[in-house]
């Protein structure tokens, strides 16, 4: 049990890392910067009480916002995801599939996977997206800008999946 | 009671995701209206050591640009400088005179020099984070400069950090004018390209060309006229067609921000007091 949390909490300060130390210095076209650290929140098995999940999620949005002075956004986009995440995966999770589910491609059939991780990735990167521009942007950049960073969000998380077999 | 209990326990989900929502929002709003709160900020002493680690490994990368672009200034200025001596020879003024008014932009001020260890291009509202704070004399609301041109205004500061609104931040609004011929307006960012700015409202009668440098005016406190801030690079109509409004480039490539100077601010006392009474005035009528 304890073995486990470890893990999650190394996973917690390696996306965190990830994302404020390399990704968030990457604007691809001027636009789009891939938001890879939901990938934790995407990879909890099933199981995982909505609290924690909720707690897990809200925790991480904040470091990010710490470090990259965005007070909020990214906490209430993460919360947000928590929030919906067991719903989503009851939406697409096939009618006969019982037991645990560890979301991931090696664990769950591939279109399942597709779905619920672009669905997931859609709805965080747009919540995040919209908070910080508010009425600022102009909608056509704001769509591009969802669009962009939500396809290289969707690829980076397909990269990080492919190599980590063993789940958080 | 017992219904109250039932139904927290039904609710327990809900109310913690409002309850964390709502902590977020008012982080959220609180950075824009709440200046002391510093610790939600890459301000904060152990995100702001995470990121000078960091800065002292990637600066090592620019090094070579920044020499590159030092050196372009550095001939640009001595040509500027020759050219300007020899006009000024030609009129028959002496060279102390010349000296005078080449040193005045930023004369007589200590500048801080800081290193720039976290900076954002891409979202809405751009900060700055640099490694000095309020126990290097920064305060708020100095500008900041870097090599090339005007960089933002200084925020909030922390013992040893401080967080400056950069060029590239909805709220920036810097007083800049066209050197050529002095007419002035505000530099505004809209998002976008990190590369441009557009200085709005200037008017109808108003003459430029494409190439025009573009200066801090000089109107506040916070930037000693004639500091570059790039140059026009389209002439477009305002929004109500009655002005213009000019794309800029920017000098400063926020891309490659390394090495800053913070100016502090002259000692103007009276000017501070005008402006109070000033708003106190306005504020009675």
């Amino acid at each position: 049990m304890i073995l486990v949390y470890f893990r999650r909490f190394i996973w917690f300060i390696g996306l965190v890392l990830l994302q404020v130390l390399i990704l968030n210095n990457m604007h691809i076209a001027g636009f789009a910067t891939p938001i890879l650290y939901l990938y934790l929140i995407l990879k909890f098995p099933s199981s995982i009480s909505r609290i924690e999940l909720i707690l897990w999620g809200f925790f991480l949005g904040l470091v990010i916002d710490i470090f990259s002075n965005t007070p909020g956004m990214n906490a209430a986009a993460t919360t947000f995801l928590a929030f919906l995440r067991p719903s989503l995966i009851r939406l697409f999770a096939p009618k006969d599939m019982t037991g645990e589910i560890i979301p991931g491609i090696h664990t769950v059939s591939l279109s399942f996977y597709i779905k619920y991780t672009l669905t997931c990735v859609l709805i965080h990167t747009s919540v995040l997206l919209v908070i910080e521009a508010f009425s600022f942007l102009s909608w056509q950049i704001l769509l591009l800008k969802i669009g962009l960073s939500a396809v290289l969000t969707f690829m980076g998380i397909l990269a990080i999946e492919g190599f980590n077999k063993k789940g958080i | 009671m017992r219904n109250l209990l039932n139904f927290l326990i039904k609710y327990n989900n809900w109310l913690l995701f409002v309850f964390l929502e709502g902590i977020s929002f008012s982080l959220l709003f609180q950075l824009n209206h709440y200046q002391q709160s510093t610790f939600f900020t890459s301000a904060n002493a152990a995100v702001g050591s995470v990121y000078k680690l960091e800065s002292e490994v990637t600066s090592y990368f620019y090094l070579k640009t920044a020499n590159k672009e030092l050196l372009d200034r550095n001939i640009e200025l001595e040509q500027q400088l020759a050219n300007v001596r020899a006009e000024m020879h030609r009129m028959n003024v002496d060279s102390m005179g010349i000296d005078s008014i080449m040193a005045k932009p930023l004369w007589g001020r200590n500048l801080i020099r800081a290193g720039v260890i976290g900076n954002s291009l891409d979202k809405a509202d751009n900060y700055v984070t640099l490694d000095k704070g309020s126990d290097d004399g920064v305060r708020t609301e100095m500008g900041v400069i870097d090599r090339n041109g005007i960089v933002g205004i200084v925020y909030l500061t922390t013992r040893k950090y401080s967080i400056v609104i950069s060029a590239l931040n909805s709220n920036s609004s810097i007083s800049c004018k066209i050197a050529k011929n002095g007419y002035f307006g505000s530099l505004k960012w809209e998002g976008g390209d990190a590369r441009y700015a557009y200085l709005d409202e200037l008017p109808r009668h108003a003459r430029f060309s494409l190439g025009d440098t573009v200066v801090t005016s000089g109107y506040s406190d916070v930037f000693p006229a004639g500091l570059m801030v790039g140059t026009v690079d389209h002439i477009g109509n305002s929004r109500d067609g009655l002005s213009f409004k000019l794309k800029i480039r920017l000098a400063t490539d926020f891309g490659k921000l390394s090495d800053v100077r913070i100016i502090p601010r002259v000692n103007r006392a009276g000017s501070g007091l005008l402006k109070q009474a000033a708003m106190k005035q306005s504020a009675d009528e």
